[in-house]
């Protein structure tokens, strides 16, 4: 066998070893595995020199890979030149590979790696193929000569025996004969053995328990080797990870698998059933305060004492009798007392002491207040002052003036200062209102105390005040007097009053504001005005006084109306005179509506046709009685003229109707005042009458003719008769087109274009061979589905029906959109909403079932795991949850847990 | 209660000869309203389960309901029964009067009213008030319990209809010009004069609506509670002056001249159906309170019954009529002249036929005919006056003091006001079939270009969802901020791209459009001008 050979057959032994499941077989079972317990290893010199060579193959094998295939090269090389099965022996007297034989068993986990990462270029796919690989690397080098070795071995044993004739034993302890070679140095810790140094220091449990030997524990220790030794099986290499937990994970599916199929039932039920409770087991513990209390424990020295107190068993033992003893323990010392009296003193003083703090804080006050106080004080007592003394009203006077004299001396209040020239300076319009109303303040004190003080004896004032007086007076006068001579002594006194107006009107101020142009241009418009109506008070007055002279008092009326603008004291008058006139005569009184109705001032002549008026107004009045007339207008007369009186309004009323209806006051005995004095309800009533439906005349002609001894016809009216025979008129045609309008309008036809000619071909084209094949198709098509979508409306088949199709955007809402979930056809769901479920439409007995929600859970319940129960899987789950919705507390279901069964069971099926 | 009191001539129900649990099976199916579905059909297998308890949640509560209806609503509607040869509508009210008990007789009266006019009349709906208004301007209220005249007034005008709002503390009445609202004391507290002058009025209880439809057609929705004109729609059909609401759904139904009958909802400006019910005008129209079955008659001597299910005639009868009214159980008077008669269904399916009638005094006119709801007693408006006949089996036996007392208090009424209020539906309720809300939507039209409105909201929430999308997290240097916001921006443009692809498509569109019209125009102007140059050339 050439080297070449050889070390491909070793490859293939490699790649063969993966496939060959036997190759165990070979060194029985000691030789195979690895990793071999110590007391094992200490019987393996026996073997060794039976598989000498085997060995140091089976060595090379195990040792480094450079190792390896120098041996088989130098293994080959010796086969190769010499062709001899020599160098077993020579080997054997190599001592060294003695004890690599026994260091094959030491590095197993070494030689995995070596073995992965060198030798088999090929990684590892599987398990099985990396058991194999080692496998066959641990037995490629023996199986490498295996059969030639033995053949060797076994020829050479029975050659000797034919030779010698001696039992094959003694040749088959042959080996054991071991030649000795001595070492160079001597054997020492300093100088390690070959084989230590190689690494195979290789000790044994029997050396270790050497040491210990005739000590009492060793028998023991002993005894346990025995057995260890005596219960000595063969292990199993253990499996790679990959497969370990390949199995393990198998083995855990199966067992999940079981675990969770029993609980299917379960979940079916809880699935199935329509609604799942959790709040069976509401017991939180703790209710009541005395529970509560009972677990208090004292923590705090306070909490301690307190409980020590409570807890005195003294005090305890004398709450259970009759309370006496309590008094007892309830003794306090005198210092206690005192020093408690003591305490409160002390408290009561600081309290004390501070109120009276508070107190004088509270009393004190701020400069201002002091200040403005005391310039209160000085205004008070000043006035005061003034008003009693007259020499403090002079010294007053003094201060003011010196004042003033220095306000014109220093101009404190003028814009000179600093602040109000700055401010002007940045313009007052652009300041804050505080800001300019203080300017304004300021100068309205400069103002005030640089004004040249009037005297006191300022004459139109004074006059004023006299006048008014006057005024006053002749008021009074009036008022007592109420005659008619005081009238026209008022009047003359009026007089000579305006004539003064007018006179003191024509003095103009020639200086001051109001001699500024615009100044004087409106107060000369205003004297015009004022003396233009003092004109004409003068005329009224004249009026007056030759009226009163010719004993018509009642004019004077007039003259207040319109001279009531001039005179605010003059008010009064014509109220008063009024009155006195309502005492002379009725006919005054109508005149004075009359005034109140046109306020313009009436002529002496418009007064006599006025007269005329009124023996009218007086000649209806006799005529008709005014009776309910009179409130009516009582009313409306006020409500124009609030201050005339009860009697004129009756009068009024006269002349109120005969403006209304103005051809009764123009002929008084032409029409009869009956008519145009209607009773108004009654008016319209007639209104109502006149009024009233043509149609009810007609039903009222029907209610005459149905005491006819003619039941059953009834004569129609004309409008009904008109309206009958119009009705009629082919009404089933008339309906038929209205229904095809209706459909052209809902469904409507097919546009036209396309029958346009030319229209998507040539003219010619077109009259040559008819339509284009795809416009006659479209239109085919158009025409179908139009036909169609007519047959599918409700009214197709009625022929008298239409009904409409069009859908309601606002209805819209009470639809649903789209199918909810979990329905797949619309008859379906729809059938299922058929039944109501409120209150309303179903007893009480269901109504609670129909609306239960899917999970029924108070707040605060703790949703504990589901528990395992045995459930018959064949029963109807549904019913039994309605049947006892409460009566089985059991029935829980915990949807996060049996998510997580669920969910273990998925992942192990992937994994496995 | 007044059933019991028809003793002698009502013989014992029917109902209990059959087999109690026959009974109890119609009464169930009668609560479940309808198949349930049909769960073999189902793959869901969830679904399925769920569906399953629910059925069997609906079962028991339909149990319960029939079996709580059985043994607490014992009173069964009585009826006439003719022995031998006998007719039932030979029956004279005379010999009922004198059959049934005291309380019951005194509910039969005739009052003679001759001055004002045709009367017409309305009741509350439990019943207990009549609102009387004569057509010369008489309105009053009674009290008929008690029979005591609560306000009687004159409004000294032309009164056409009149009706009570949700209670009987306020009514309605239809004037001369407009009509107006009143309260028990006679205070006018409205005049509708938006209204017109309207024909008839009706009120719709549950949605507190005034429907009114006045002379010139128009039909006008008012809410009574917060006065808003809720709609005002032309019918254009002319002058109508027949009117009902259908009590089941609130569809107001008009009867119109040319024969046709509308029904109409508050939300929608055209006619929900338009049927050709008669050849001649219609004179009357009712619905029963099943809301399925109309009665209808026209001028032409017909009476029909409809089918509002599938639009169809049940039964065409011969004879005018007018007034018609259903009873709470489905019996249907017909009034016609100075007789009223009455119809019954007697076999269950809708054929009706003749069950009693009464006639007044030859000359009176009945103008209309109205059942007193849980009493067995039909109110004759007419034109000399009111008259009140017992009509045996058509008042509900059994009232629901939650739907309508008739012997509410004060306090009762109050409380219910405030419970109706709350109740209140909106107009957008009313439909045909009020039983598809919560359906599905029906699916509309599919449009070929979805509207301006609806894209833009599109390309919005397409924005806002590339704005939120997460972004990743990448290694240092391109993590930075300013990197990972152009990328958000690129996403948003990259979203947004189609939408603004599409918008200029459409703008191009409409310019090539605009330019071609213009084009055409433009053309079109040449040619006439030339065309009329050359006229005058040859001219």
């Amino acid at each position: 066998m050439t080297e070449m050979q050889k070390m491909k057959k070793r490859k293939r032994n490699a790649k063969a070893g993966k496939r060959v499941k036997g190759s165990r077989g070979f060194g029985g079972t000691k030789s195979g595995g690895p990793r071999l317990p110590n007391s094992l290893l200490s019987q393996f010199p026996v073997l060794k020199p039976h598989n000498g060579g085997l060995g140091t193959d089976g060595n090379a094998g195990v040792d480094d890979e450079d190792i390896n295939s120098d041996e088989g090269e130098i293994g080959g090389l010796d086969v190769y030149e010499y062709d001899e099965p020599m160098p077993e022996e020579e080997s054997m007297k190599n001592r060294r590979y003695d004890h690599v034989d026994n260091f094959e068993y030491e590095l197993p986990e070494k030689f995995e790696d070596s073995n992965v990462s060198s030798d088999d270029g090929e990684e590892e796919e599987d398990y099985r193929g990396f058991k194999d690989i080692k496998r066959s690397s641990n037995s490629d080098v023996l199986s490498g000569n295996e059969t030639e070795e033995e053949e060797d071995d076994a020829r050479h044993d029975r050659m000797l025996q034919r030779i010698t004739e001696l039992p094959a034993e003694v040749f088959e302890s042959r080996p054991q004969i071991r030649n000795v070679v001595s070492e160079a140095y001597l054997e020492s810790e300093y100088n390690p053995t070959r084989d230590i140094l190689d690494g195979s220091g290789h000790l044994t449990i029997q050396d270790l328990l050497n040491p210990v030997q005739g000590k009492p524990v060793y028998a023991e220790f002993r005894k346990r080797m025995q057995r260890l030794n005596k219960k000595s099986l063969t292990l199993q290499p253990p499996l790679p990870k990959v497969a370990q937990e390949n199995l393990e994970r198998e083995v855990a599916y199966e067992r999940s698998k079981k675990d969770v199929t029993k609980w299917e039932p379960l979940v079916k039920r809880n699935r199935e059933a329509p609604t799942i409770f959790f709040d069976e087991d509401i017991n939180l513990g703790f209710s009541t305060v005395g529970a509560i209390t009972s677990e208090f424990e004292p923590r705090t020295d306070f909490e301690k004492k307190m409980a020590a107190l409570v807890h005195d068993s003294k005090v305890a033992e004398a709450h259970k009798e009759d309370g006496a003893k309590l008094l007892e323990l309830n003794k306090i010392s005198l210092e206690d007392v005192k020093d408690r009296q003591n305490r409160l003193a002390k408290m009561r003083s600081l309290l004390f002491r501070h109120e009276m703090k508070a107190k004088h804080i509270k009393k004190i006050k701020s400069k201002t207040f002091h200040r403005l106080l005391k310039k209160d004080k000085e205004k008070r007592r000043t006035s005061i002052d003034v008003q009693m003394d007259p020499e403090a009203a002079k010294e007053l006077a003094m201060k003011q003036e010196f004042k003033r004299a220095e306000e014109r001396l220093r101009l404190k209040h003028k814009n000179n200062n600093k602040w109000a020239t700055r401010i002007l300076k940045r313009g007052l319009a652009v300041q804050d209102e505080q800001t300019q109303a203080a300017i304004s303040e300021q100068l309205h004190q400069h103002a005030l105390l640089t004004r040249k003080m009037n005297s006191m004896k300022d004459s139109s004032s004074g006059e004023d005040d006299e006048r008014s007086d006057e005024d006053d007076d002749d008021d009074d006068n009036l008022d007592l007097g109420m005659k008619s001579d005081m009238a026209s002594k008022l009047l003359t006194k009026a007089k000579e009053k305006t004539f003064e107006v007018m006179e003191d009107e024509d003095e103009m101020p020639k200086s001051g504001v109001f001699s500024l142009p615009f100044m004087t241009r409106s107060l000369a418009k205003k004297s015009e005005d004022a003396r233009a109506e003092a004109k004409v008070a003068l005329e009224e007055y004249d009026l007056a006084l030759n009226q009163h002279d010719t004993d018509v008092p009642n004019n004077l009326n007039k003259g207040t109306s319109s001279g009531r603008r001039v005179f605010g004291a003059s008010i009064k008058q014509p109220e008063e005179s009024s009155h006195v006139n309502n005492n002379i005569g009725r006919d005054s009184d109508d005149e004075d509506f009359e005034t109140n109705k046109n306020v313009n001032v009436e002529s002496a002549r418009s007064v006599s046709l006025q007269k005329g008026v009124q023996i009218d107004i007086d000649k209806l009045n006799e005529e008709f009685d005014v009776g309910q007339d009179f409130e009516s207008f009582d009313h409306l007369v006020r409500g124009n003229a609030p201050k005339t009186t009860y009697e004129s309004a009756v009068f009024a009323s006269g002349s109120w109707t005969g403006k209304k209806n103005p051809n009764v006051a123009g002929s008084t005995n032409g029409k009869s005042t009956g008519v145009a004095q209607h009773d108004s309800s009654y008016d319209n009533l007639k209104d109502a009458d006149d009024n009233d439906d043509p149609e009810s005349g007609e039903e009222m002609v029907d209610g005459i003719l149905s005491s006819s001894p003619k039941p059953d016809y009834e004569l129609p009216s004309q409008a009904d008769l008109i309206r009958m025979a119009f009705a009629g008129d082919d009404v089933e045609q008339e309906f038929e087109q209205e229904k095809i309008e209706v459909l052209n309008e809902e469904n409507p036809e097919p546009e036209k274009t396309l029958s346009l000619p030319g229209w998507g071909q040539w003219t010619s084209l077109q009259e040559k061979y008819g339509l284009p094949s795809w416009i006659t198709e479209e239109r085919e098509n158009a025409k179908r589905r139009r036909d169609e979508a007519l047959s599918k409306r409700k009214d197709a088949h009625l022929k008298n029906v239409i009904i409409s199709e069009k859908i309601n955007k606002k209805a819209e809402n009470l639809h649903t959109k789209t199918l909810p979930f979990p329905y797949t056809s619309k008859e379906v769901f729809e059938q299922s909403i058929r039944v109501p479920i409120g209150p309303e439409y179903n007893p009480v007995t269901s109504i609670v079932a129909l609306n239960r929600p899917e999970v029924v859970k108070t707040t605060g319940v703790i949703i504990k795991p589901i528990k395992f129960e045995e459930v018959n899987p064949h029963e109807k789950g549904s019913e039994q949850n309605l049947n006892s919705k409460r009566d089985t507390p059991k029935v829980k279901k915990n949807k996060p847990n049996n998510g997580k069964v669920i969910k273990t069971t998925k992942t192990a099926k992937k994994k496995s | 209660m007044e059933d019991d009191k028809d003793s002698e001539l009502i013989s014992p129900p029917v109902a209990a000869k059959k087999d109690a649990l026959d009974e109890l099976d119609s009464k169930v199916k009668k609560y479940l309203r309808g198949s349930g579905t049909d769960l073999e059909g189902l793959k869901d297998k969830k679904l399925k389960g769920q569906l399953a308890v629910r059925e069997d949640l609906y079962g028991k509560s339909a149990k319960a309901a029939a079996k709580a209806e059985k043994w607490l609503m014992p009173s069964e509607e009585g009826y006439l029964e003719a022995e031998g040869l006998e007719k039932t509508w030979r029956i004279k009210q005379e010999s009922i009067i004198q059959e049934v008990d005291i309380l019951s007789s005194r509910k039969a009266f005739d009052m003679i009213l001759p001055d004002l006019g045709p009367y017409t009349l309305d009741y509350t709906s439990n019943g207990r008030y009549m609102a009387v208004a004569g057509r010369k301007g008489h309105l009053a209220i009674i009290d008929m319990h008690s029979m005591d005249l609560i306000k009687e007034m004159q409004v000294r005008e032309t009164v056409r209809d009149i009706t009570f709002l949700h209670n009987e503390l306020i009514f309605a009445a239809a004037q001369k010009k407009y009509p107006c609202i009143y309260n028990r004391d006679g205070v006018e507290l409205h005049s509708l004069k938006e209204h017109g002058a309207t024909l008839k009025l009706q009120f719709l209880r549950n949605n507190f609506l005034l429907a009114s439809i006045n002379k010139f057609g128009q039909l006008h929705y008012q809410d009574m509670t917060m006065g808003e004109m809720v709609a005002n729609y032309r019918t254009g059909l002319g002058r109508c002056d027949v009117m009902q609401v259908n009590r089941w759904n609130a569809v107001v139904g008009l009867g119109h001249s040319c024969g046709k009958v509308t029904m109409w909802k508050p939300t929608s400006s055209a006619p929900l159906v338009k049927m050709l019910c008669h050849h001649g005008a219609i004179t009357a129209m009712a619905f029963h309170p099943g809301g399925h079955l109309m009665a209808t008659a026209g001028q032409e001597r017909r009476i029909k019954l409809w089918d509002l299910r599938k639009f169809e005639v049940l039964h065409t009868y011969t004879g005018n009529a007018k007034s018609l009214e259903f009873s709470q159980k489905g019996l249907l008077a017909v009034g016609n002249g100075s007789s009223v008669q009455i119809w019954r269904d007697q076999s269950g399916d809708h054929k009706y036929s003749r069950y009693m009638s009464h006639s007044m005094v030859k000359g009176y006119q009945v103008q209309k005919v109205a059942f007193r709801a849980y009493e067995d007693v039909l109110s004759i408006g007419h034109s000399m006056g009111l008259s009140s006949i017992l009509v045996p089996g058509s008042g509900e036996p059994n009232f629901d003091s939650w739907v309508a007392n008739p012997f509410e208090t004060g306090r009762q009424r109050r409380e219910k006001e405030v419970h109706s209020l709350l109740d209140k539906l909106p107009p957008e309720t009313i439909m045909l079939d009020p039983t598809s809300i919560g359906n599905v939507r029906p699916e509309k039209k599919k449009k070929e270009q979805p509207t301006k409105k609806e894209s833009e909201a599109e390309m919005q929430a397409a924005i806002a969802a590339a704005k939120s999308a997460p972004l990743k997290n990448k290694t240092k240097g391109r993590n930075k901020p300013s990197k990972r916001e152009k990328k958000k921006h690129e996403g948003i443009a990259r979203v947004k791209r189609p939408f603004l692809d599409q918008q200029m498509k459409e703008q191009q569109q409409l310019l090539k459009k605009k330019q071609r019209i213009a084009k055409i125009r433009s053309c079109q102007n040449l040619f006439g001008n030339s065309s009329r140059s050359s006229s005058d050339i040859i001219s």
